[in-house]
């Protein structure tokens, strides 16, 4: 199953940079609908508007981390089954185990490159 | 001082030799006291060095703000560039803004080398002062500030970890295979 590069992309994170930063990845990716939100506060309140194909979160975040977001989502019937990358500086083996144990779908560790976030994308929905 | 000096000099009654020297111990620890107080030099601290210290990392963060928008301005110009005949000598003119915005990192490390400077004066002062007065802490964290260590451990909100990450990307993905 080829990527469908017209799904929107949510992309979470309160370092600005860092949002341009994926945001410039996706689009070299060819993934052109991403939108942004600074939180999990807000990135809820945007889920709960629009139907997206994937969720790219930060952990470390305030008031509501990337963490606390998944779970959320995770509980929400009608956003559950949202693909979900976990993006952070933070990786203890216990984290990464919460994170999966929470549902999410790939983990991965910053800094990375437009190759990793391809691959991790490809492995969560479908390639 | 003039207050452990009249005290050595009072002749003692007989009975009460005790409470005199008593005195004098008392009289001779708040002098030692004050001058470890003031080798703390307190004023100077919080009037020139902490000031000093909040000032130079907020001119970092300014600094690697500027410069990191300022690169990744010029990437995404680069990004944008038609696949024309000037391609080149555009992308090199690019190149040396990307370069000058580099530059942000020799005066940044200088800003930090001053307040780690400060901050190893305002430590070793306080580490003298402490041994000086045999200081102990008492009274247990502030319930609010455990609490608020506790969800930034849980929630790993303390940010990056300081010598790379614990866990390498590889690992991580053989726990997703």
């Amino acid at each position: 199953m080829a990527l469908d590069l017209g799904m929107p992309i949510l992309v979470v994170d309160d370092y600005q940079t860092m949002v341009r930063i994926i945001r410039n990845l996706l689009k070299q990716l060819g993934f052109e609908e991403v939108d942004d939100a600074s939180d999990g506060t807000a990135a809820l309140a945007r889920l709960k508007n629009r139907k997206y194909g994937l969720v790219i979160s930060d952990w470390n975040m305030e008031p509501m981390t990337g963490y606390e977001l998944l779970r959320h989502v995770r509980a929400d019937e009608a956003l559950r089954t949202t693909p979900f990358i976990m993006v952070t500086a933070e990786s203890k083996t216990e984290n990464v185990i919460a994170a999966k144990k929470a549902g999410v779908n790939n983990y991965i560790v910053k800094p990375f490159n437009a190759a990793t976030l391809k691959s991790k994308i490809e492995a969560v929905c479908g390639a | 001082m003039a207050l452990a000096k009249q005290a050595r000099n009072v002749n003692p009654a007989p009975d009460k030799p005790s409470l005199i020297r008593e005195l004098v111990e008392i009289a001779d620890y708040i002098a030692h006291l004050r001058n470890e107080i003031a080798a703390l030099r307190a004023n100077e601290l919080t009037r020139d060095r902490l000031p000093m210290a909040h000032e130079e990392l907020g001119s970092v963060v300014a600094a690697t703000a500027g410069a990191t928008n300022s690169i990744m301005n010029t990437a995404e110009e680069i990004l944008g560039l038609p696949n024309d005949k000037n391609y080149r000598a555009t992308v090199e003119a690019r190149m040396n803004d990307i370069f000058e915005a580099c530059t942000f990192q020799d005066i940044t490390g200088q800003r930090i080398a001053k307040v780690v400077e400060a901050l190893r004066q305002l430590e070793s002062r306080l580490s003298r002062f402490a041994s000086a007065v045999k200081a102990k802490d008492e009274g247990g964290i502030d319930p609010e500030e455990v609490e608020r260590r506790v969800r930034k451990e849980l929630l790993i909100l303390n940010g990056p970890q300081l010598h790379g990450p614990a866990v390498a990307q590889d690992e991580i993905d053989a726990l997703f295979a």
